[in-house]
């Protein structure tokens, strides 16, 4: 059985209140009791209520990534579960999977049964984050006496017990503590159990039960900030505003789906995977009118490793890429996610049952949305971006300090490749998309661990050539000062399968993972690197976007002087000749290579 | 003498403002002159004549100049800066290119990336190594140093940036480095990136360092230029000092070796005058609010001073995003600023709903209501439609404002989409930007750990005034404080800083283990350097020291910036300087972390001349109340009544001290109009601000 795609069981939404649902797809004017301006200063109201509560999280939390990259998502809810409002924060893994998570809290606690000073929580993969280190509180608030609303925010981590996040975990119960749909706190009272069996569980109690308290303030700050406007406006709860922004979103979204011819898109990637068993992606993506359909029918099946993907994560990616592609303009509500409906058979990589291990979920999920955008291709020319690195590169060191020999350091980062070019716009060195996750500068790195960068530096010719071309990668060097070997996972992709380019742009270059050594390192094992090795990771490159053939020879004569292309490669990729003595194009010998162009 | 003249200028987009004041109270005069982008000194020199005119003073009874001027900024935005190079350690010349590698727009799959200040062509490298311990990997290889020079005069390089990596430790490549070049290369401008910034993290070190030198010889030509011209037309020998983004002011000498300092003077002295405001009238604790054409800027003053920031952005690609800039990594007046000012434009989305900002009419064409081309209705359009602003006192009578046309443009790109009357539609406009400046304020005070509501606003800019009541209605705060000469709060605000100098060394540690010997020489070093540049222009008794180290607990990605005692640091210090810094965190993140170690990792010195003093000029209390500064009566919108009512205008320069209205009321000024469309008791006291409490609802 496939699980309702998208957004949310219908059922629920309809049984909470009895409302005439129909889509006649004209703007609507439903009838309220607030004028046109009250409405947009009240919805403005509620957007900032929700940042304002992830300012208070983002400034009392424990863990500095939640500081650091706004790392989480902050949300208000109606009294169906439906997103109203949601802070601009976060990653698209977090934002999207929380706004479909809060029916579940509502099956399990309905609404009226819920009382002032209840807090519930929940890590379960399958109807938030797809991670079980993501922990998601909810808050229901109340005006005189009637629930009237729910806060809601989602926020990694720092620890949750079990193997941490190894993507060869082989099901969930490995990868830590499991929480299901729980009253934290009931009526005002800390249910304590729920309290001592987190502490006892997790590496660094003081962080996850700080961080607990600090979502827990931010939903208060929230609900404090909305009863005190909604007593302003002398209104009883948000539902009508909720009704309304709902509706008017969902109206902008179907007229952005309404604008792609109606047919069937398809496309199909295929990544590295693991062991030498690519994984495929494959998706269909059906416009009918104002309806839009993506269904991964055909993708690979579930792993018995941490990369598989829980549906709610899969739609999360998926919705994202969409939007970026037809409707970035749209805000981010129950109302963008109705007419859109995402599916992935049961059992394959992009759904995985449980108990599967999905700790490494982005290893997977990050690859949805070049997927969808490249099925797009064809309808939304102007308007898709091609794939990129897509799936953000994390190194893992992992040994034993030097000197007396049983201390040992374990460190991470995170790094980017490029990003796909589009219609107009050349692809970004070394920029995280989809993720959006922030690097690291090599003086960090090297005041934090036993490492030395050699280089860091721009990956010559690693953007896909094109009309316009997909943005370059990097190449970084590194050894490792302690003298004894050292255990690497490199959670890397696409090394054996490049991004693909768009529209006669061609792949960029795949990405590669080597050693000074006589074994060589291998991506997502864990590889031993001999002292005083010089490690060498190359990123992946963007593809590049419309026949090279077609680049404007200035844009390449640019991209020479730059060192971002080679000379060589001009004149074999581009059929550009480039002078370099007085940086010119040879305009005689371009047109002899380039017939039709220039 | 017997009394001190000095002048403060500061140049604006639209106007050079000039104040004059002596520190007795008896000279205060304030002047207005229309900025010349192309030789913005001519302003200065031309208004300094006016107000010392005006003054009945001549250029030998001036003290000092304090400038402030948007030049520099200016020239990061237009990339119009010198022809830059970069010269850093083999293998990281991308530093700069690769910068953090995040998305500050998650959507916007056309986000640009800032353009770096040296092209890739020109970003060159060398063979050293410096180890983040100060170790030497690889000696510096001066032979590859020398062969960058043929390129370097080559291909015409004016300003040359160098970073090499850790020299925030270890400075002696990169002063060996700058040695060549300078002897080989004399004409062209050097930036050593350990002089200006050093800190930790490559990035943001090269783009300081880069943003630095880029407009280095700009700011030794025009603040030179500026100088003679004082003497030479004015008559003013007396000494030219810099307004400075911290806060604090500088000579010339210093400023143009780091002009990057000087970048948001402007806004930085208008929350200087907000501090000196509160000081005056009892409010140790305000939100500075000030609004001008396109943009509106928030700053909290805490227990009398405004907060201050370690770092900003410039040339942000999207106007306020932050991470769309160029990090510069120096100490700042922290503020958010918004899109949303007087020429802010006001349009209907494809969701209908009503939008102003950011986009901006600017000042050309502007409003609608200007007359000057403009077709798409602003914020200033809807505040005149809905009689906040008198059409015929507009910038006390220069301008003439079309009401009818701001009301058709109104009525046509908002009224009609939305099924609005122009009335409803205006009322729209001007209330939506008050909830954008109200959200950004609670905003920014929530993540200092503050609640906006207990903050008296303190409003100028041209539109802080006919804004402010509102966006206190919405921020729930009681109080908001209108000083006389909104549109040159700036200006008056330079005339409070001191000289101020900042120092910064990294010199990293443990709490519990640290050096304090060697801690003591970084401080040391830094007061001694500091004290030689302060004495250059007061007495030595005078210069007081401010001293911060950079802490955080072990394994959190944030410092937090922590005032730490005077006197000789050692081994008992290290209590009094974890409470300290655990009295900071707690203040910002609400609460601290038990049981973590803590570590500094930089040490910061301010060396600071002592404060000006500034007197504004009293009026007299006089009994017959407000009602000879009455001017006659508008019809204004009243939101609570949903309905225009003729409400009195004041004139605000007849209002006497202890003058008592009632709003709602209008109270016009030349530069600004003070609006209270609702109930409020409005005061005005011997300095002639005009202090408005707003009754709870």
């Amino acid at each position: 059985m496939e699980q309702p795609g998208g957004g949310y069981p219908e059922d629920l939404t309809q049984s909470a209140i009895c409302q005439d649902n129909s889509q006649d797809n004209e703007p609507l004017t439903v009838p309220m009791p607030i004028d046109q301006i009250t409405l947009d200063i009240l919805w403005s109201r509620l957007i900032a209520t929700v940042n304002e509560q992830a300012a208070a999280l983002i400034r009392t939390s424990f863990t500095a990534i939640v500081r650091d990259s706004g790392d989480l998502a902050a949300a208000v809810f109606d009294r169906r579960g439906r997103m109203v409002a949601q802070s601009v924060t976060g990653t698209p893994g977090h934002i999207n999977p929380m706004a479909t998570g809060m029916v579940h809290f509502l099956e399990r606690f309905p609404i009226d049964t819920l009382r002032p000073g209840d807090v519930l929580i929940t890590n379960d993969p399958w109807m938030t984050a797809s991670q079980i280190n993501d922990l998601t509180i909810a808050t229901p608030v109340f005006k005189d006496g009637r629930a009237i609303a729910l806060f809601a925010n989602c926020c990694h981590a720092l620890d949750i017990g079990g193997r941490g996040l190894a993507a060869d975990s082989r099901s969930v119960y490995e990868e830590g503590l499991y929480l299901p749909l729980l009253k934290l706190v009931d009526a005002g009272k800390p249910v304590e159990p729920i309290f001592d069996i987190i502490r006892a569980n997790v590496r660094t109690p003081e962080e996850v039960i700080g961080d607990i308290h600090s979502q827990i303030i931010a939903n208060e700050v929230g609900a404090e900030q909305l009863l005190s406007f909604l007593d302003e406006f002398g209104l009883p709860d948000i539902e009508g505003l909720a009704d309304e922004i709902i509706d008017r979103t969902e109206a902008a979204m179907r007229a952005a789906i309404r604008d792609i011819p109606n047919g069937d898109y398809r496309s199909e990637m295929t990544i590295d995977g693991f062991d030498d068993t690519p994984i495929l992606i494959k998706c269909c993506v059906r416009i009918r009118g104002d309806d839009l359909e993506v269904d991964y029918a055909g993708s690979s099946g579930q792993v018995p490793l941490g990369v598989n993907v829980a549906l709610n994560y899969t739609q999360g990616y998926t919705t994202y890429g969409i939007k970026c592609a037809i409707s970035p303009e749209v805000p981010n509500n129950a109302g963008s996610f109705r007419p859109v409906r995402i599916t992935a058979p049961e059992g394959s990589i992009l759904n995985a049952v449980h108990p599967a291990a999905v700790g490494g979920r982005h290893l997977v999920g990050h690859f949805c949305p070049s997927t969808v955008m490249m099925a797009l291709a064809d309808a939304l020319p102007e308007k898709v971006q091609a794939p990129g690195f897509d799936g953000i590169w994390n190194s893992q060191l992992e040994g034993e300090l030097g000197g007396d020999g049983h201390k040992r350091f374990a460190y991470i980062w995170f790094s980017a490749g490029g990003t796909g070019a589009m219609h107009g716009k050349d692809g970004l060195s070394a920029v995280a998309y989809p993720s959006g996750i922030a690097g690291f500068p090599a003086e960090v790195i090297e005041a934090s661990s036993p490492i030395i960068m050699h280089k860091r530096e721009l990956r010559q010719d690693s953007g896909g050539p094109g009309q316009w071309r997909g943005g370059l990668s990097q190449v970084m060097e590194y050894s490792i000062t302690t003298g004894k070997p050292v255990y690497l996972q490199s959670f890397y992709e696409r090394t054996k399968y490049p991004a693909p380019g768009l529209k006669g742009g061609s792949p960029g270059v795949a990405g590669r993972l080597s050693a000074n050594q006589e074994k060589q390192p291998i991506p997502k094992i864990t590889s031993q690197i001999e002292p005083g090795a010089v490690v060498r990771i190359e990123l992946p490159g963007g593809g590049g976007f419309g026949p090279a053939g077609e680049r404007d020879p200035a844009a390449v004569l640019a991209d020479v002087r730059g060192g971002y292309v080679s000379k060589e490669a001009a004149e074999r990729d581009y059929g550009v000749v480039i002078d370099t003595a007085r940086w010119v194009v040879d305009e005689a010998a371009t047109r002899a290579r380039r017939p039709a162009g220039a | 003498m017997g009394r001190t003249l000095r002048l403060g200028s500061d140049i604006g987009g639209t106007f050079t403002d000039l104040v004059l004041a002596s520190d007795d109270g008896r000279t205060f005069e304030i002047g207005k002159v229309l900025t010349t982008p192309d030789a913005p000194d001519d302003a200065v020199v031309v208004g300094a004549g006016q107000v010392m005119a005006a003054a009945g003073v001549t250029g030998d009874a001036v003290a000092h100049v304090i400038h402030g001027t948007t030049l520099f900024t200016n020239a990061l935005i237009e990339r119009k800066g010198a022809r830059t190079a970069l010269i850093t350690t083999r293998g990281f010349r991308d530093a700069l290119e690769i910068a953090r590698e995040h998305r500050y727009d998650m959507y916007d799959l056309r986000m640009k990336r800032p353009v770096p200040l040296a092209p890739r062509h020109l970003r060159l490298e060398v063979d050293e190594r410096v180890l983040v311990d100060g170790t030497v990997l690889k000696p510096l290889d001066e032979a590859s140093v020398h062969a960058l020079i043929p390129q370097l005069k080559a291909e015409g390089v004016e300003a040359i940036g160098i970073t090499l990596l850790h020299s925030y430790v270890n400075d002696a490549h990169e002063r060996r480095v700058a040695e060549i070049i300078a002897a080989a290369l004399p004409g062209v401008a050097i930036t050593v990136s350990s002089d200006l910034v050093p800190e930790i993290r490559e990035y943001d070190r090269t783009s300081t360092t880069l943003a630095n030198v880029y407009v280095k010889r700009i700011a030794e030509r025009y603040l030179g230029r500026l100088q003679d011209r004082l003497v030479k037309e004015q008559g003013i020998e007396g000494a030219l000092y810099v307004m400075q983004s911290n806060g604090g002011v500088s000579r010339i000498e210093e400023a143009t070796r780091y002009p990057v300092r000087l970048v948001e003077s402007g806004p930085a002295a208008g929350a200087l005058a907000a501090a000196y405001y509160g000081a005056l009238t009892g409010h140790l604790d305000l939100l500075s609010f000030d609004m001008g054409g396109t943009t509106a800027k928030a700053c909290i003053i805490d227990k009398g001073e405004p907060l201050i920031a370690p770092e900003f952005e410039v040339a942000r690609e999207y106007q306020f995003k932050k991470g769309s800039g160029l990090p510069v990594k120096v100490s700042v007046i922290e503020m958010i600023e918004i899109g949303t000012g007087g020429g802010s434009i006001a349009r209907v989305d494809g969701l209908r709903r009503l939008q102003v900002g950011p986009q901006s009419a600017g000042a050309k064409p502007g409003p609608v209501a200007y007359g000057q081309g403009g077709t798409e209705p602003t914020v200033t359009d809807a505040d005149l439609a809905l009689g906040y602003l008198d059409p015929g006192f507009f910038l006390g009578g220069r301008m003439s404002l079309d009401v009818g046309g701001a009301k058709r443009a109104i009525a046509a790109k908002v009224g009609e989409p939305l099924g609005l009357d122009a009335t409803a539609a205006a009322w729209g406009i001007h209330q939506l930007a008050n909830e954008a400046m109200a959200s950004a304020a609670r905003i920014h005070a929530i993540e200092r750990g503050k609640d906006a509501a207990r903050f008296p606003i303190f409003a100028f800019g041209g539109a802080g005034p006919v804004h402010a009541y509102g966006v206190a209605r919405i921020l729930r705060s009681s109080r908001v404080i209108y000083p006389l000469g909104a549109g040159v709060m700036s200006a008056i605000g330079m005339l409070t800083a001191p000289l101020a100098f900042d120092f910064v060394k990294t010199f990293p540690g443990s709490l519990d283990a640290m050096d304090w010997a060697g801690a003591m020489r970084v401080i040391d070093g830094m007061e001694s350097e500091g004290r030689s540049i302060i004495a250059k222009s007061v007495a030595a008794e005078d210069i007081r020291f401010q001293r911060f180290a950079d802490m955080r607990y072990r394994k959190q990605g944030y410092d937090v910036r922590v005032p730490i005692p005077a006197g000789r640091l050692d081994t008992q210090s290290g209590a009094e300087i974890k409470a300290r810094f655990e009295e900071v965190f707690e203040r910002l993140y609400g609460h601290v972390i038990p049981n973590t170690p803590i570590d500094i990792l930089s040490w910061r010195v301010i060396a600071l001349g002592p404060k000006p003093e500034l007197t504004l000029p009293t009026i007299k209390a006089a009994r017959g109340g407000a009602k000879e500064a009455l001017k006659g009566h508008r019809a204004v919108y009243i939101p609570g009544e949903r309905a225009f009512r003729e409400v009195p205008v004041y004139d605000r320069y007849r209002l006497s001290a202890g003058a008592e209205l009632q709003g709602p009321a209008i109270v016009e000024e030349r530069e600004s109009t003070v609006v209270i469309n609702g109930p409020g008791t409005i005061r005005t006291d011997e300095w002639s601000n005009l202090v408005v409490d707003i009754p709870k609802t």
